[in-house]
């Protein structure tokens, strides 16, 4: 059974300030400013394009980038609830 | 915060995007237990106590009657699949617990996500915008 579906906000919405690594990310529809650390721009960009459950995300991701370590599945729910708690996520 | 200690990645392609990088990188997607967000606290700070107590209206006396589809916009009272307005506003608590994905007593299960997405969509100068806010900010 599939999970949850998960959308970003588009890019004009979300104001980004590279940050040596790092990315402030000024969430205008809630006014909240956020500081987040790789994957989560990667996240964001890719749920920009079309909502994607985990696993799509995954797939997604796949296409661009090589995973370190063997618990991507694990760790992408992880990364998806952290950033659905901050509201830069939601599900579609 | 964990993060990429490898190559930098950042703003490549999405699906659909013309963009693809030149060569693959790396991303670390980190520890489940370990946190990629760090949300900044607002100006618009308050103590604990007021943001459990805050009100949430849902929605909001703007568009008192409206009914609420599932992904949060307001649609026309009676519309199919939309939830209708809540009796009474949600209570900072309630809130956190429908964002969270639980659902307060009182509140319909099939309605929950709509009222959750209302909440999320919630911008400023909307009735129940700052007590989402100090909902959000970390302890």
């Amino acid at each position: 059974m599939a999970g949850p579906r998960y959308v970003a906000d588009p890019e004009d919405l979300v104001r980004v300030v590279e940050l040596d690594g790092l990315s402030a990310l000024f969430h205008e529809p809630s006014g909240m400013t956020h500081i987040v650390a790789a994957p989560a721009p990667q996240i964001l960009d890719m749920l920009r394009a079309a909502p994607a459950d985990a696993a799509e995300l995954l797939r997604r991701l796949r296409a661009c980038y090589d995973f370190e370590g063997d618990e991507a599945a694990e760790s992408i729910h992880a990364r998806l609830e952290e950033l659905e708690t901050a509201g830069l996520v939601r599900r579609a | 915060m964990s993060g990429s200690d490898k190559e930098a990645v950042g703003g490549e392609a999405a699906e659909g995007r013309a963009f693809v990088p030149s060569r693959r990188t790396v991303l670390v997607l980190g520890a489940a237990a370990a946190s990629t967000v760090i949300t900044v606290r607002p100006a618009l700070a308050q103590t604990a106590g007021s943001v459990l107590n805050c009100e949430i209206p849902v929605p909001g006396p703007h568009a008192g009657g409206n009914y609420i589809a599932p992904d949060g916009n307001l649609v026309p009272p009676g519309t199919q699949g939309a939830a209708p307005p809540l009796a009474r506003p949600l209570r900072g608590e309630e809130a956190r617990q429908l964002l969270r994905g639980n659902t307060p007593p009182g509140v319909n299960p099939q309605s929950a996500q709509a009222y959750a997405n209302y909440i999320r969509r919630l911008q400023s100068g909307m009735s129940g915008f700052t007590c989402y806010a100090s909902l959000q900010m970390p302890r």
